[in-house]
Protein backbone atom coordinates (compact mmCIF):
# COMPACT_ATOMS: atom_id res chain seq x y z
CA UNK A 1 0.00 0.00 0.00
CA UNK A 2 1.48 3.27 -0.98
CA UNK A 3 1.31 6.09 1.18
CA UNK A 4 2.33 9.52 -0.59
CA UNK A 5 3.04 12.69 0.85
CA UNK A 6 2.49 16.28 -0.08
CA UNK A 7 5.00 18.79 2.21
CA UNK A 8 4.60 22.42 1.04
CA UNK A 9 6.13 25.93 2.39
CA UNK A 10 3.34 28.44 3.97
CA UNK A 11 3.35 31.42 2.17
CA UNK A 12 6.76 30.30 1.24
CA UNK A 13 8.18 33.34 -0.49
CA UNK A 14 7.35 35.22 2.82
CA UNK A 15 8.49 32.93 5.01
CA UNK A 16 12.34 33.46 2.84
CA UNK A 17 11.79 36.73 3.68
CA UNK A 18 11.73 36.52 7.32
CA UNK A 19 14.02 33.79 7.29
CA UNK A 20 16.65 36.55 7.64
CA UNK A 21 14.91 39.41 9.62
CA UNK A 22 13.37 38.14 13.01
CA UNK A 23 11.59 41.67 12.97
CA UNK A 24 9.03 40.40 10.95
CA UNK A 25 8.67 36.93 12.13
CA UNK A 26 5.02 38.01 13.95
CA UNK A 27 4.66 41.18 10.94
CA UNK A 28 2.19 41.22 7.96
CA UNK A 29 4.39 40.18 4.92
CA UNK A 30 3.26 40.60 1.15
CA UNK A 31 5.85 39.39 -1.50
CA UNK A 32 4.88 41.50 -5.29
CA UNK A 33 5.41 39.92 -8.58
CA UNK A 34 7.91 41.15 -11.11
CA UNK A 35 8.16 44.53 -11.43
CA UNK A 36 7.11 44.92 -8.15
CA UNK A 37 3.58 45.02 -10.43
CA UNK A 38 1.00 43.34 -7.80
CA UNK A 39 0.97 40.89 -4.49
CA UNK A 40 1.96 36.89 -5.05
CA UNK A 41 2.48 35.56 -1.23
CA UNK A 42 1.03 36.85 1.35
CA UNK A 43 1.27 35.80 5.16
CA UNK A 44 -1.74 34.19 7.24
CA UNK A 45 -1.72 38.25 9.03
CA UNK A 46 -1.64 40.16 5.41
CA UNK A 47 -4.61 38.21 4.18
CA UNK A 48 -6.24 39.11 7.66
CA UNK A 49 -5.65 42.70 6.82
CA UNK A 50 -7.49 42.13 3.62
CA UNK A 51 -4.36 42.05 0.82
CA UNK A 52 -5.47 39.77 -2.07
CA UNK A 53 -3.71 37.66 -3.99
CA UNK A 54 -2.80 39.44 -7.31
CA UNK A 55 -3.68 42.89 -6.07
CA UNK A 56 -1.96 45.94 -7.75
CA UNK A 57 0.46 47.00 -5.06
CA UNK A 58 0.13 51.09 -6.30
CA UNK A 59 -3.43 50.58 -4.97
CA UNK A 60 -2.51 48.54 -1.89
CA UNK A 61 0.13 50.99 -0.33
CA UNK A 62 -2.55 54.29 0.01
CA UNK A 63 -5.03 52.11 1.92
CA UNK A 64 -4.36 52.89 5.37
CA UNK A 65 -5.01 49.86 7.01
CA UNK A 66 -2.48 48.52 4.99
CA UNK A 67 0.70 50.98 6.85
CA UNK A 68 2.24 48.26 8.96
CA UNK A 69 2.46 45.52 6.31
CA UNK A 70 6.29 44.94 5.06
CA UNK A 71 6.41 44.82 1.60
CA UNK A 72 9.07 42.83 -0.62
CA UNK A 73 10.26 42.56 -4.44
CA UNK A 74 10.32 38.98 -5.66
CA UNK A 75 13.85 37.90 -4.81
CA UNK A 76 14.34 34.38 -6.69
CA UNK A 77 17.78 33.74 -6.08
CA UNK A 78 16.76 33.66 -2.67
CA UNK A 79 13.48 31.99 -3.16
CA UNK A 80 15.37 29.47 -5.54
CA UNK A 81 18.27 28.59 -2.52
CA UNK A 82 16.05 28.12 -0.12
CA UNK A 83 13.84 25.79 -2.07
CA UNK A 84 17.56 23.75 -2.68
CA UNK A 85 17.85 23.48 1.53
CA UNK A 86 14.50 22.51 1.76
CA UNK A 87 14.37 19.71 -1.19
CA UNK A 88 18.07 18.61 0.26
CA UNK A 89 16.38 18.21 4.05
CA UNK A 90 13.79 15.88 3.14
CA UNK A 91 16.17 14.01 0.71
CA UNK A 92 18.48 13.28 3.53
CA UNK A 93 15.55 11.68 5.79
CA UNK A 94 13.91 10.06 2.67
CA UNK A 95 13.90 7.64 -0.32
CA UNK A 96 12.29 9.56 -2.39
CA UNK A 97 11.00 13.04 -2.80
CA UNK A 98 9.85 15.06 -6.23
CA UNK A 99 10.30 19.04 -6.29
CA UNK A 100 6.86 19.61 -7.86
CA UNK A 101 6.93 23.55 -7.97
CA UNK A 102 9.63 26.11 -5.86
CA UNK A 103 7.32 25.51 -2.64
CA UNK A 104 6.06 21.62 -2.97
CA UNK A 105 7.32 18.30 -3.15
CA UNK A 106 5.64 15.03 -3.14
CA UNK A 107 7.48 13.05 -0.59
CA UNK A 108 7.61 8.80 -0.47
CA UNK A 109 5.92 7.47 3.26
CA UNK A 110 5.57 3.97 1.92
CA UNK A 111 6.88 1.48 4.21
CA UNK A 112 6.93 3.82 7.15
CA UNK A 113 5.80 2.53 10.84
CA UNK A 114 4.59 5.81 12.45
CA UNK A 115 3.70 8.39 9.55
CA UNK A 116 2.46 10.75 11.48
CA UNK A 117 5.43 10.84 14.20
CA UNK A 118 7.67 10.90 10.85
CA UNK A 119 6.12 13.90 9.14
CA UNK A 120 5.89 15.91 12.65
CA UNK A 121 9.76 15.73 12.23
CA UNK A 122 10.18 16.26 8.70
CA UNK A 123 8.47 19.46 9.54
CA UNK A 124 10.43 20.35 12.48
CA UNK A 125 13.86 19.85 10.58
CA UNK A 126 12.56 21.83 7.46
CA UNK A 127 11.87 24.67 9.60
CA UNK A 128 15.15 24.11 11.56
CA UNK A 129 17.27 23.58 8.42
CA UNK A 130 15.79 26.17 5.22
CA UNK A 131 13.75 28.14 8.36
CA UNK A 132 10.68 27.24 6.19
CA UNK A 133 7.03 26.46 8.04
CA UNK A 134 5.43 24.03 6.09
CA UNK A 135 2.09 21.63 6.29
CA UNK A 136 2.40 17.88 5.19
CA UNK A 137 -0.86 16.09 3.87
CA UNK A 138 -0.54 12.01 2.91
CA UNK A 139 -2.58 9.55 1.65
CA UNK A 140 -2.81 6.26 -0.55
CA UNK A 141 -2.59 9.03 -3.85
CA UNK A 142 -1.40 11.78 -5.06
CA UNK A 143 -5.00 13.63 -5.63
CA UNK A 144 -5.60 12.66 -1.76
CA UNK A 145 -2.15 13.81 -0.48
CA UNK A 146 -2.58 16.83 -2.35
CA UNK A 147 -6.12 17.26 -0.73
CA UNK A 148 -4.58 16.20 2.72
CA UNK A 149 -2.39 19.20 2.13
CA UNK A 150 -4.88 21.64 1.33
CA UNK A 151 -6.94 20.63 4.73
CA UNK A 152 -3.86 20.94 6.96
CA UNK A 153 -3.21 24.34 5.20
CA UNK A 154 -6.68 25.50 6.29
CA UNK A 155 -7.47 24.17 9.37
CA UNK A 156 -4.54 25.22 11.99
CA UNK A 157 -5.81 23.09 14.79
CA UNK A 158 -4.76 20.38 12.86
CA UNK A 159 -0.82 21.37 13.64
CA UNK A 160 0.38 20.82 10.18
CA UNK A 161 -0.35 17.82 9.49
CA UNK A 162 -3.27 16.02 7.72
CA UNK A 163 -3.70 11.56 7.55
CA UNK A 164 -6.28 10.75 4.82
CA UNK A 165 -5.14 7.22 4.99
CA UNK A 166 -7.98 5.96 7.00
CA UNK A 167 -11.26 5.62 4.76
CA UNK A 168 -13.59 6.75 7.28
CA UNK A 169 -11.49 10.04 8.08
CA UNK A 170 -11.68 10.43 4.24
CA UNK A 171 -15.54 9.94 3.91
CA UNK A 172 -16.37 12.52 6.48
CA UNK A 173 -13.60 15.29 4.98
CA UNK A 174 -14.96 14.20 0.97
CA UNK A 175 -18.36 14.94 2.47
CA UNK A 176 -17.53 18.26 3.47
CA UNK A 177 -15.20 19.83 0.72
CA UNK A 178 -16.25 21.17 -2.67
CA UNK A 179 -15.20 19.68 -5.82
CA UNK A 180 -13.29 23.17 -6.75
CA UNK A 181 -10.68 22.10 -3.65
CA UNK A 182 -9.51 19.04 -6.07
CA UNK A 183 -6.00 19.49 -7.99
CA UNK A 184 -6.30 19.05 -11.31
CA UNK A 185 -10.15 19.27 -11.93
CA UNK A 186 -9.99 23.03 -13.29
CA UNK A 187 -12.71 25.13 -13.72
CA UNK A 188 -14.26 24.37 -16.58
CA UNK A 189 -14.63 20.73 -15.19
CA UNK A 190 -15.98 22.18 -11.95
CA UNK A 191 -18.89 24.42 -13.83
CA UNK A 192 -19.57 21.28 -16.01
CA UNK A 193 -20.17 19.47 -12.24
CA UNK A 194 -22.08 21.89 -10.90
CA UNK A 195 -24.45 21.75 -13.55
CA UNK A 196 -24.79 18.17 -12.66
CA UNK A 197 -25.75 19.10 -9.51
CA UNK A 198 -22.38 17.77 -8.35
CA UNK A 199 -21.42 19.90 -5.07
CA UNK A 200 -19.29 18.03 -2.82
CA UNK A 201 -15.96 15.59 -3.75
CA UNK A 202 -17.97 12.80 -1.99
CA UNK A 203 -20.95 13.87 -4.50
CA UNK A 204 -18.11 13.52 -7.49
CA UNK A 205 -16.76 10.03 -6.32
CA UNK A 206 -20.33 8.46 -6.29
CA UNK A 207 -20.34 9.19 -10.26
CA UNK A 208 -20.53 6.27 -12.47
CA UNK A 209 -17.05 6.08 -13.79
CA UNK A 210 -18.13 5.88 -17.43
CA UNK A 211 -20.43 9.05 -16.72
CA UNK A 212 -17.31 11.05 -15.65
CA UNK A 213 -15.15 9.45 -18.81
CA UNK A 214 -17.66 10.88 -21.22
CA UNK A 215 -18.00 14.02 -19.34
CA UNK A 216 -14.53 14.78 -18.22
CA UNK A 217 -12.25 11.84 -20.29
CA UNK A 218 -9.53 9.90 -19.34
CA UNK A 219 -8.20 12.64 -17.08
CA UNK A 220 -11.72 13.16 -15.27
CA UNK A 221 -12.03 8.92 -14.70
CA UNK A 222 -8.55 8.94 -13.36
CA UNK A 223 -8.82 11.64 -10.43
CA UNK A 224 -12.05 9.72 -9.57
CA UNK A 225 -10.01 7.06 -9.22
CA UNK A 226 -7.21 8.46 -7.22
CA UNK A 227 -9.91 10.34 -4.98
CA UNK A 228 -11.18 6.48 -3.93
CA UNK A 229 -7.49 5.80 -3.19
CA UNK A 230 -6.50 3.68 -6.31
CA UNK A 231 -2.97 5.28 -7.05
CA UNK A 232 -2.69 6.38 -10.75
CA UNK A 233 -0.42 9.04 -10.48
CA UNK A 234 3.08 7.91 -9.83
CA UNK A 235 6.09 9.87 -9.00
CA UNK A 236 7.87 11.28 -11.42
CA UNK A 237 11.25 11.99 -13.12
CA UNK A 238 13.08 15.21 -12.88
CA UNK A 239 14.27 14.52 -16.32
CA UNK A 240 11.05 14.56 -17.84
CA UNK A 241 11.22 16.06 -20.88
CA UNK A 242 10.75 20.04 -21.43
CA UNK A 243 8.55 21.30 -24.30
CA UNK A 244 9.43 24.77 -24.42
CA UNK A 245 12.12 27.69 -22.42
CA UNK A 246 10.75 30.92 -22.09
CA UNK A 247 12.63 34.23 -20.95
CA UNK A 248 9.59 37.00 -21.20
CA UNK A 249 9.07 39.66 -18.91
CA UNK A 250 7.92 43.21 -18.19
CA UNK A 251 9.59 45.95 -18.23
CA UNK A 252 10.63 48.24 -15.29
CA UNK A 253 9.26 51.37 -17.62
CA UNK A 254 8.00 51.54 -21.34
CA UNK A 255 10.36 51.09 -24.29
CA UNK A 256 9.90 53.60 -27.39
CA UNK A 257 13.25 53.23 -29.05
CA UNK A 258 14.27 50.91 -31.90
CA UNK A 259 17.40 50.38 -30.21
CA UNK A 260 16.71 49.59 -26.85
CA UNK A 261 14.02 46.60 -27.99
CA UNK A 262 16.89 45.51 -30.31
CA UNK A 263 18.60 45.32 -26.74
CA UNK A 264 16.22 43.88 -24.65
CA UNK A 265 15.51 41.07 -27.14
CA UNK A 266 19.37 40.24 -27.65
CA UNK A 267 19.32 40.11 -23.42
CA UNK A 268 16.53 38.21 -23.48
CA UNK A 269 17.82 35.87 -26.25
CA UNK A 270 21.26 35.03 -24.44
CA UNK A 271 19.30 34.12 -21.26
CA UNK A 272 17.39 31.69 -23.10
CA UNK A 273 20.11 30.20 -24.54
CA UNK A 274 21.99 29.65 -21.44
CA UNK A 275 18.55 27.79 -19.68
CA UNK A 276 18.75 25.95 -22.69
CA UNK A 277 22.37 24.76 -22.75
CA UNK A 278 21.97 24.34 -18.55
CA UNK A 279 19.56 21.64 -20.22
CA UNK A 280 21.63 20.01 -22.64
CA UNK A 281 18.83 20.60 -25.16
CA UNK A 282 18.73 22.90 -28.73
CA UNK A 283 15.90 24.53 -30.00
CA UNK A 284 14.20 24.40 -33.47
CA UNK A 285 11.84 26.69 -33.14
CA UNK A 286 12.07 30.53 -32.06
CA UNK A 287 8.90 32.90 -31.47
CA UNK A 288 9.07 36.49 -30.34
CA UNK A 289 6.33 39.01 -29.19
CA UNK A 290 5.83 42.44 -27.87
CA UNK A 291 3.19 44.14 -26.57
CA UNK A 292 2.38 47.04 -24.97
CA UNK A 293 0.32 47.62 -21.51
CA UNK A 294 -3.58 46.61 -22.32
CA UNK A 295 -4.27 48.52 -18.71
CA UNK A 296 -2.62 51.87 -19.11
CA UNK A 297 -4.42 53.63 -21.50
CA UNK A 298 -2.05 53.61 -24.26
CA UNK A 299 -2.37 52.44 -27.37
CA UNK A 300 -2.97 48.58 -27.76
CA UNK A 301 -0.55 46.79 -29.52
CA UNK A 302 0.80 43.09 -29.59
CA UNK A 303 2.20 41.00 -32.25
CA UNK A 304 4.60 37.94 -32.57
CA UNK A 305 6.04 36.22 -35.16
CA UNK A 306 7.79 32.31 -35.29
CA UNK A 307 10.02 30.74 -37.52
CA UNK A 308 11.42 27.10 -37.41
CA UNK A 309 15.28 27.22 -37.39
CA UNK A 310 18.26 24.99 -37.38
CA UNK A 311 18.52 23.34 -34.11
CA UNK A 312 20.34 25.43 -32.30
CA UNK A 313 21.55 26.23 -28.67
CA UNK A 314 24.42 28.67 -29.69
CA UNK A 315 23.67 32.69 -28.26
CA UNK A 316 24.98 34.47 -31.01
CA UNK A 317 22.51 32.51 -33.53
CA UNK A 318 19.49 32.73 -31.04
CA UNK A 319 20.16 36.42 -31.00
CA UNK A 320 20.38 36.93 -35.02
CA UNK A 321 17.56 35.25 -35.42
CA UNK A 322 15.16 36.88 -32.72
CA UNK A 323 16.32 40.18 -34.05
CA UNK A 324 14.94 39.16 -37.69
CA UNK A 325 11.75 38.31 -36.09
CA UNK A 326 11.76 41.17 -34.35
CA UNK A 327 12.46 43.41 -37.22
CA UNK A 328 8.86 43.27 -38.47
CA UNK A 329 7.17 43.21 -35.37
CA UNK A 330 8.29 46.93 -34.89
CA UNK A 331 6.52 49.97 -34.71
CA UNK A 332 7.30 53.16 -34.35
CA UNK A 333 5.42 55.25 -31.37
CA UNK A 334 3.89 52.45 -29.02
CA UNK A 335 5.07 53.01 -25.88
CA UNK A 336 5.74 48.54 -25.27
CA UNK A 337 5.51 47.38 -21.94
CA UNK A 338 6.44 43.95 -22.34
CA UNK A 339 8.60 41.21 -24.68
CA UNK A 340 9.52 37.79 -24.78
CA UNK A 341 11.01 34.95 -26.75
CA UNK A 342 9.97 31.35 -26.43
CA UNK A 343 12.02 28.50 -27.47
CA UNK A 344 10.26 25.06 -28.88
CA UNK A 345 11.08 21.97 -30.89
CA UNK A 346 13.66 21.23 -27.97
CA UNK A 347 15.87 17.97 -28.62
CA UNK A 348 19.05 16.57 -26.80
CA UNK A 349 22.23 17.08 -28.69
CA UNK A 350 22.84 13.69 -29.09
CA UNK A 351 20.22 12.73 -31.37
CA UNK A 352 20.71 14.96 -33.90
CA UNK A 353 22.36 14.93 -37.58
CA UNK A 354 25.04 17.40 -38.71
CA UNK A 355 24.81 16.69 -42.24
CA UNK A 356 23.04 19.84 -43.57
CA UNK A 357 24.70 22.57 -40.59
CA UNK A 358 25.22 25.63 -41.93
CA UNK A 359 28.09 26.37 -39.21
CA UNK A 360 30.79 25.00 -37.53
CA UNK A 361 29.07 23.34 -34.95
CA UNK A 362 32.24 21.95 -32.72
CA UNK A 363 33.38 26.00 -32.71
CA UNK A 364 29.97 26.88 -31.35
CA UNK A 365 29.97 24.54 -28.89
CA UNK A 366 33.57 25.64 -27.83
CA UNK A 367 32.83 28.93 -27.51
CA UNK A 368 29.47 28.37 -25.83
CA UNK A 369 31.73 26.42 -23.09
CA UNK A 370 33.76 28.68 -22.65
CA UNK A 371 31.31 31.19 -22.30
CA UNK A 372 29.00 29.72 -19.63
CA UNK A 373 31.96 28.34 -17.64
CA UNK A 374 33.46 31.95 -17.30
CA UNK A 375 29.85 33.15 -16.16
CA UNK A 376 30.05 29.98 -13.57
CA UNK A 377 32.61 30.73 -12.09
CA UNK A 378 32.83 34.67 -12.05
CA UNK A 379 28.78 35.53 -12.26
CA UNK A 380 26.31 35.73 -14.67
CA UNK A 381 26.89 38.06 -17.53
CA UNK A 382 30.48 38.62 -16.69
CA UNK A 383 30.75 37.37 -20.38
CA UNK A 384 27.90 38.42 -22.96
CA UNK A 385 27.44 39.36 -26.75
CA UNK A 386 28.18 43.18 -27.07
CA UNK A 387 24.30 43.61 -28.07
CA UNK A 388 22.96 42.66 -24.49
CA UNK A 389 22.58 45.26 -21.70
CA UNK A 390 23.82 44.17 -18.26
CA UNK A 391 21.80 46.77 -16.01
CA UNK A 392 19.11 48.13 -18.80
CA UNK A 393 17.54 50.67 -17.32
CA UNK A 394 14.59 49.30 -18.77
CA UNK A 395 15.21 46.60 -16.36
CA UNK A 396 12.31 45.27 -14.40
CA UNK A 397 12.16 47.38 -10.85
CA UNK A 398 12.46 45.79 -7.70
CA UNK A 399 13.30 48.87 -5.21
CA UNK A 400 12.07 46.58 -1.91
CA UNK A 401 14.13 43.16 -3.38
CA UNK A 402 15.97 41.70 0.33
CA UNK A 403 19.46 41.13 0.10
CA UNK A 404 20.30 37.62 -1.80
CA UNK A 405 21.51 35.75 1.59
CA UNK A 406 22.78 32.85 0.67
CA UNK A 407 24.22 33.64 -2.89
CA UNK A 408 26.09 36.85 -2.23
CA UNK A 409 29.19 37.38 -0.04
CA UNK A 410 28.62 41.28 0.30
CA UNK A 411 25.05 40.40 1.08
CA UNK A 412 24.94 37.84 3.67
CA UNK A 413 23.10 38.30 6.28
CA UNK A 414 24.74 40.52 9.62
CA UNK A 415 24.24 39.85 13.06
CA UNK A 416 25.42 41.71 15.91
CA UNK A 417 27.98 40.50 18.45
CA UNK A 418 26.93 40.98 22.10
CA UNK B 1 31.92 21.57 -14.52
CA UNK B 2 35.16 22.25 -15.97
CA UNK B 3 36.89 25.44 -14.16
CA UNK B 4 38.98 26.68 -17.13
CA UNK B 5 39.68 29.00 -19.30
CA UNK B 6 42.19 30.68 -20.86
CA UNK B 7 45.71 30.60 -20.32
CA UNK B 8 44.97 28.79 -16.39
CA UNK B 9 45.19 25.32 -17.48
CA UNK B 10 48.43 24.87 -16.72
CA UNK B 11 48.69 22.78 -13.98
CA UNK B 12 52.38 21.39 -13.80
CA UNK B 13 51.65 18.83 -16.50
CA UNK B 14 51.62 19.65 -19.97
CA UNK B 15 55.10 21.20 -20.49
CA UNK B 16 56.74 22.36 -24.22
CA UNK B 17 60.21 21.24 -23.83
CA UNK B 18 60.57 18.54 -21.07
CA UNK B 19 58.13 16.19 -20.50
CA UNK B 20 56.63 16.75 -16.61
CA UNK B 21 57.50 14.40 -14.48
CA UNK B 22 54.29 15.66 -11.82
CA UNK B 23 51.98 14.87 -14.96
CA UNK B 24 50.48 11.63 -13.75
CA UNK B 25 50.24 13.40 -10.05
CA UNK B 26 48.28 16.70 -10.93
CA UNK B 27 45.76 17.22 -8.11
CA UNK B 28 42.70 20.13 -7.81
CA UNK B 29 43.17 23.10 -6.18
CA UNK B 30 41.89 22.34 -2.27
CA UNK B 31 38.28 23.76 -2.47
CA UNK B 32 37.48 25.62 1.00
CA UNK B 33 33.64 25.11 -0.14
CA UNK B 34 34.25 21.48 0.66
CA UNK B 35 36.04 21.94 3.47
CA UNK B 36 33.42 23.97 5.34
CA UNK B 37 30.60 22.02 3.57
CA UNK B 38 29.06 25.65 2.55
CA UNK B 39 26.86 23.11 0.01
CA UNK B 40 24.92 21.43 3.43
CA UNK B 41 21.30 22.47 2.87
CA UNK B 42 22.03 23.81 6.51
CA UNK B 43 25.48 25.97 6.46
CA UNK B 44 24.69 29.67 6.39
CA UNK B 45 27.65 32.34 5.95
CA UNK B 46 27.01 35.63 8.82
CA UNK B 47 28.99 38.68 9.29
CA UNK B 48 29.74 39.60 12.53
CA UNK B 49 29.29 43.65 13.55
CA UNK B 50 30.99 44.80 16.39
CA UNK B 51 33.94 43.42 18.66
CA UNK B 52 32.32 42.66 21.65
CA UNK B 53 33.29 38.85 20.92
CA UNK B 54 36.99 39.97 20.67
CA UNK B 55 38.13 37.80 23.62
CA UNK B 56 37.14 34.69 21.72
CA UNK B 57 39.16 36.08 18.71
CA UNK B 58 35.66 36.91 17.02
CA UNK B 59 36.05 40.13 14.80
CA UNK B 60 34.03 42.87 13.18
CA UNK B 61 33.47 42.01 9.67
CA UNK B 62 34.62 38.57 10.70
CA UNK B 63 32.15 35.84 8.61
CA UNK B 64 30.98 32.64 10.81
CA UNK B 65 29.69 29.85 9.10
CA UNK B 66 26.85 28.09 10.76
CA UNK B 67 24.56 24.97 11.15
CA UNK B 68 21.11 25.26 11.81
CA UNK B 69 21.26 21.62 11.95
CA UNK B 70 23.67 21.44 15.33
CA UNK B 71 22.74 21.39 18.55
CA UNK B 72 24.87 23.70 20.71
CA UNK B 73 26.82 22.84 23.01
CA UNK B 74 27.49 24.99 26.73
CA UNK B 75 30.41 27.12 25.81
CA UNK B 76 29.91 27.39 22.09
CA UNK B 77 29.16 30.26 20.15
CA UNK B 78 25.68 30.80 18.31
CA UNK B 79 23.56 32.76 16.07
CA UNK B 80 20.53 33.80 17.86
CA UNK B 81 17.63 36.00 17.34
CA UNK B 82 16.47 38.14 20.51
CA UNK B 83 13.33 40.81 20.40
CA UNK B 84 13.78 40.89 16.53
CA UNK B 85 17.70 40.88 16.38
CA UNK B 86 20.27 38.94 15.05
CA UNK B 87 23.12 38.57 17.46
CA UNK B 88 26.07 36.99 17.65
CA UNK B 89 27.15 35.71 21.68
CA UNK B 90 28.32 33.00 23.83
CA UNK B 91 25.92 30.31 25.15
CA UNK B 92 25.71 28.70 28.50
CA UNK B 93 23.79 26.44 30.28
CA UNK B 94 23.19 26.21 33.91
CA UNK B 95 20.64 24.51 36.49
CA UNK B 96 17.75 27.21 35.22
CA UNK B 97 18.77 26.15 31.51
CA UNK B 98 20.28 27.77 28.10
CA UNK B 99 20.92 31.27 28.69
CA UNK B 100 22.48 33.41 26.11
CA UNK B 101 26.03 34.95 27.82
CA UNK B 102 26.34 38.49 27.50
CA UNK B 103 30.13 39.95 26.95
CA UNK B 104 29.77 42.82 28.76
CA UNK B 105 29.28 43.20 32.72
CA UNK B 106 26.11 45.39 32.55
CA UNK B 107 24.25 43.47 30.63
CA UNK B 108 21.82 40.20 32.19
CA UNK B 109 22.50 36.54 30.67
CA UNK B 110 19.15 35.86 28.34
CA UNK B 111 17.77 32.34 29.36
CA UNK B 112 15.77 30.99 26.72
CA UNK B 113 11.90 29.66 26.99
CA UNK B 114 8.94 29.48 25.27
CA UNK B 115 7.81 32.86 26.82
CA UNK B 116 10.62 34.96 25.87
CA UNK B 117 11.66 36.08 22.10
CA UNK B 118 14.81 34.34 22.32
CA UNK B 119 15.84 31.67 20.17
CA UNK B 120 19.04 29.96 18.50
CA UNK B 121 18.96 30.53 14.79
CA UNK B 122 22.28 28.37 13.82
CA UNK B 123 25.09 27.11 15.37
CA UNK B 124 28.54 28.65 14.63
CA UNK B 125 30.75 25.96 13.32
CA UNK B 126 33.83 27.52 11.80
CA UNK B 127 35.40 31.04 11.15
CA UNK B 128 36.53 32.98 8.12
CA UNK B 129 38.46 36.22 8.28
CA UNK B 130 39.44 37.54 4.76
CA UNK B 131 41.67 40.42 5.92
CA UNK B 132 44.28 39.41 8.54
Amino acid sequence: MPVFGLIDGNSFYCSCERAFKPSIQKKPVVVLSNNDGCSIARTAEAKALGVKMGEPYHVCKERPELSDVVWFSSNYVLYGDLSRRFYLSLAERLPKVEPYSIDEMFIDLSGFDDVAGLCALLRSEVMRVAKIPTCIGWGPTKTLAKLANAIAKKHTELNGLCDLTNEQTRKNWLDRLDIDEVWGLGKQNCAKLHKLGVRTIADFVALPPEHVQKLLSVVGKRLQLELKGQSCLSFADMETNKKSIATTKSFGRVVTQWKEMREVIATYATRAAEKLRAEGLQAGYLSVFIHTNRHSGDPYYSNQRGAVIEPTYDTAVLITESIRLLKPLWKNGYRYYKAGIILNDLSCLSNQSDLFSTYDKEKSGTLMQVLDDINARYGRGTLRPSSTALRPSWGARSAMRSPRYTTHLDEIVKARSW
Amino acid sequence: MAQKSGNDNYNGDKTTGFASPAQDYVENTIDLTDTLELRRPSRYLVRVTGDELDHRGIRHNDIIVADSARAPRAGGVVIACVSGEMLVCEIGQDKRGWYLRPSRALDMPVYLSEHIDASIWAVAVSLVREEL
